[in-house]
């Protein structure tokens, strides 16, 4: 309990610093001293919290619920460290640290820029109590005990010396339709352990794992990054609220302005790592599924964006003395948007909405933590708009919005619109299950073409006119390289690639067009002013990126095909020979060796496919060939090792007193051939299968279908009915369910028995210059990084 | 030049009503509903997702020649329906709590594009390792 003991301290600190920041900014000069200090100790509480958690992890304290649910002994090292955010609980707790972190920053930006520190502040401790408040006991805490709610262990997980205990018998269950075994760990079965002198600790050996899906090296580092951009885009919702508490726009804009720069290029980084990891991992072959999930962490990324560009021109404006500068009341909406949504998309991925449409969504988390989120969103959208409303009046009337058609301004303020508007389609779209709706990709794709079309020539465009206002014939003359170059270039792209959409056309010129312009603009920059390179660069990663997305979409191709071993084929028009597989990682998993070849030159690839331990389902790793100009995506969809046949025949999957009609017969399972569980269990021969009664013009006949354990092989032993024409062979049968799965062929159908072939059936797609999406993301990473350097310098008033 | 007032909000208004028009529009062309009641799914012929639990009594079939995969689904009112699904066997079907399968009803049966499986937290199975592998 010490943990949620510190937690509930941090709370208090919490509410404590943003009342006495919130007093200092009211004017009681000695509430600054007690704000820094309750802030800075409630950032210590919440780092000994975080510590303990990673410390009971580390140790396998399996007495607490997060530990038993998320990890467990056979993790290494830096996936049980990983784990910390493996589950709900725990994901609040980074958010909680990463946003703890930011505040230590922005406390110590904010004391070093005039009076900004109090409103700042007092507005991030609103926001730090929120998140304390989900990890709470009453909430999310992760430092549950095991037993305070009733729980069933599998008795794998519990020590075999105590299980024998009379005091145990009471809680053990068996699941009737899987006769699996459990105990009911609940308080009673631990005040009983307790008095018996028996710990925890002692009685649960182990935990349930994690999911193999997030075992993998991404799982260590997408989740902080992701969490480190909605953290900071905390900071602009701040320093909005700030510059209306002060009715004072000139600063905010200088002073947001680096941490919105830093907030969207680590937001944005995240965002595409998770889709790294999707592509890497998951084997359907993208890498952006407009997922629920996915699109919720990119509707604030884009509304970030959009404030970008309206900010810079609230800031140009600002400095040509037009007092608070033009959209102001544009960039207040649009920060403080950011972290709306961000709190948004958490109460969409976390609330349970989103049950059955998406895969990562958690499961129902009840109707408190629901509403609690809904009180979330609320307050910081009431905050936010209730200060926009007070100040509505002096910000209206201090608007300024005269503009020429061909200015920059107008640019990047169109540029702003369509940002928004992307983002108000995948918030659509998103949203829509809540009313019991659901749109599918082609929603999301179709109205994204004309945007990035639009996009992409803004992007150049607005490079080329000037600030306030830009004649016809200047533009004209400026463009007249870029505009050429880019229309030879699409000629190029349309000619190789054989593009016949009009809208595709359309779409690559434009991005060629925003490409070339960039360049054009940052060669002439290398030679002068280098610190003005970030937002060129930024955008020169945006134009590859966009490119990349056409090319390794729309020139995919994919191919599902079955390779027989030995047999080389030619796929995709590559000659692919399937050779074998061999174990890895322990024997746990198989890796599957195919070897490519095309104009003399040799690769090989090895996708993985196992039986997970933690869900008993198959799991499919793909692999990837990475070469210049395309990925060769080779995704397992499944292995026959040859011995049933199957594939002339009928699997039929029958549970204990099921029956099937195949070709005439009417097939019933009648009883379960036991095993010699004690030899099973120490690794002896033995046999186990199903007793059938087959059926067929009247007459009956008794089959048993066997699988016999010798020495390290198993053996599926195939059974022949003359009489009904009839060849059944036993597939896969669980002792624990009794299930068996069977297939049945026509024996005259199979006349010629051929040999026993292996096949692996895959699935192989090429992904060209899908490099351009991943390095088209990490070079406009590069140039946030700068734009933030050049700009915190500037943030000094 | 310089656009006045009543003209910029007179062009603002436009290209927000066609963008929405066009949202809206696309938005009922793709857009699926979900469905619990299978009376309503077998009685139309438009894509849904149809949400309900997988039929353990009635198992399933794969048909691995011509990669057809097929189950029987029930919703809570005990309404059945085949689902046949052009695919291989999800991953983690068998311990599915419930199932959402993409698709519409046709020719007698739930032709489905996509299969969702939630799965229960609170079980999970075990099994001989060996049965397994060799089943690969």
């Amino acid at each position: 309990m010490i943990g949620s003991l510190i937690l509930t301290l941090a709370f208090a600190s919490s509410i404590i610093a943003a009342i006495m920041y919130f007093m200092n900014y009211r004017g009681y000069n000695n509430a600054l001293y007690y704000g820094r200090l309750a802030y800075h100790f409630m950032a210590m509480f919440v780092l000994v919290a975080a510590a303990m958690l990673e410390y009971l992890l580390l140790t396998h304290q399996y007495s607490f619920k997060y530990v038993y649910e998320y990890s467990s002994n056979e993790l290494p090292t830096g996936i049980l460290m990983a784990s910390f955010w493996g589950g709900q609980e725990g994901s609040f707790m980074l958010w909680l640290v990463l946003t703890t972190i930011v505040g230590l920053v922005l406390q110590s930006y904010s004391s070093r820029r005039g009076d900004l520190e109090p409103r700042v502040m007092s507005v991030f401790g609103l926001a730090t109590t929120f998140i304390l408040l989900m990890v709470s006991p009453l909430f999310k805490n992760p430092f549950v005990y095991l037993w305070t709610e009733p729980i069933f262990i599998g008795i794998k997980n519990i020590n075999p010396s105590l299980l024998h205990l009379p005091l145990v018998q009471n809680f053990l269950f068996s699941d009737g339709s899987s006769g699996q075994r459990f105990v009911k760990m609940n308080s009673d079965l631990y005040s009983t352990l307790t008095a018996a002198g028996i710990t925890l600790k002692e009685f649960v050996m182990n935990g349930k794992g994690l999911n193999p899906q997030l075992t993998n090296f991404w799982m260590q580092i997408h989740p902080p990054i992701l969490f480190s951009g909605f953290s900071m885009s905390t900071v602009p919702f701040c320093f909005a609220v700030a510059a209306m508490m002060k009715n004072d726009y000139k600063d905010w804009v200088k002073q947001a302005f680096p941490w919105l720069l830093a907030a969207c290029g680590i937001l944005g980084l995240g965002i595409m790592l998770g889709g790294y990891w999707a592509y890497e991992m998951l084997g359907w072959g993208g890498y952006w599924a407009w997922d629920p999930v996915e699109n919720s962490s990119l509707i604030p990324w884009l509304v970030g964006i959009a404030a970008v560009h309206t900010m810079l021109v609230q800031k140009k404006s600002q400095s040509k003395g037009e007092s608070i500068g033009k959209f102001a009341m544009t960039n207040l909406i649009l920060c403080m948007m950011m972290y709306v949504l961000v709190i948004y998309s958490t109460f969409l991925t976390r609330s349970g909405v989103l049950g059955d449409a998406s895969v990562h969504s958690f499961v129902d988390p009840g109707t408190m933590v629901y509403l609690f989120l809904i009180i979330f969103v609320g307050t910081f959208l009431l905050v936010g708009f209730g200060m926009l409303a007070y100040r509505w009046k002096y910000l209206t009337l201090h608007a300024k919005s005269e503009e020429g058609i061909l200015s920059r301004e107008l640019a990047l303020f169109t540029a702003s619109v369509v940002l928004c508007a992307s983002a108000a389609i995948v918030l659509v779209g998103t949203s829509a299950p809540i009313f019991g709706h659901s749109v599918d990709a082609s929603f999301y794709n179709s109205m994204h073409i004309p945007i990035a079309i639009i996009i992409g020539l803004l992007n150049g465009l607005s490079l080329l006119i000037k600030w306030r206002t830009t004649k016809a014939n200047d533009l004209l003359k400026k463009s007249l390289f870029s505009v050429s170059a880019s229309f030879i270039l699409t000629v190029l792209i349309i000619l190789f690639g054989g593009i016949s959409d009009i809208l595709v056309m359309i779409l690559t010129l434009t991005t060629s067009f925003a490409l070339i312009v960039n360049l054009e603009i940052a060669i002439k920059i290398i030679r002068g002013n280098k610190k003005m390179l970030g937002a060129y660069i930024a955008h020169i990663g945006i134009a590859l990126f966009l490119l990349g997305v056409l090319s390794s979409s729309i020139y995919s191709r994919e191919n599902t095909i079955d390779l027989i071993k030995d047999e080389p084929k030619t796929v995709l028009g590559y000659k692919m020979l399937f050779t074998g597989y061999h174990p890895i990682e322990n024997q746990s998993k198989y890796a599957f060796n195919i070897k490519l070849s095309r104009n003399n030159k040799e690769y090989e690839v090895n996708p993985v496919m196992y039986i997970s331990d933690f869900n008993n389902g198959l799991m499919r790793e793909p692999a990837i060939l990475s070469m210049a100009t395309k990925d060769i995506y080779v995704s397992p969809l499944g292995y026959d090792d040859g011995s049933t046949n199957k594939t002339e025949g009928k699997q039929i999957s029958l549970d204990l007193g099921g029956s099937a009609d195949f070709s005439g017969s009417k097939i019933t399972y009648n009883s379960f051939i036991a095993p010699d569980m004690s030899v099973m269990q120490n690794g002896g021969d033995f046999q186990m299968g199903a007793k059938l009664n087959i059926e067929k013009d009247g007459k009956a006949y008794s089959v048993d279908a066997l699988m016999k354990k010798e020495g390290r092989s198993v053996i599926f032993v195939p059974v022949e009915l003359n009489d009904a024409n009839i060849k059944i062979q036993l597939v896969k049968i669980d002792p624990s369910t009794q299930k068996a799965d069977i297939t049945f062929s026509e024996i005259n159908s199979t006349a010629a028995p051929s040999e026993p072939k292996e096949v692996l059936t895959i699935s192989a797609s090429t992904k060209p210059f899908i490099n351009l999406v991943w390095t088209g993301i990490l070079i406009m990473v590069f140039g946030f990084a700068l734009s933030v350097t050049r700009r915190l310098k500037e943030s000094f008033t | 030049m310089v656009i006045n007032m009543k003209n910029k909000y007179l062009f603002g208004g436009l290209i927000i009503i066609v963008f929405l028009g066009f949202m809206a529009y696309l938005f009922t062309q793709s857009n699926i509903k979900y469905e619990n009641d299978f009376e309503k799914v077998k009685s139309q012929d438009k894509i849904v997702k149809a949400t309900g639990s997988w039929v353990k009594e009635k198992s399933y079939e794969i048909d691995s020649k011509n990669r057809l995969f097929s189950f029987y689904m029930t919703d809570a009112q005990g309404h059945e329906m085949k689902v046949v699904f052009n695919g291989t066997m999800p991953n983690n079907f068998e311990s599915a709590k419930s199932v959402v399968v993409t698709g519409e009803f046709k020719d007698g049966c739930f032709q489905a594009s996509n299969i969702l499986t939630k799965c229960p937290s609170k079980y999970e199975g075990q099994n001989i390792q060996e049965v397994k592998t060799s089943n690969l």
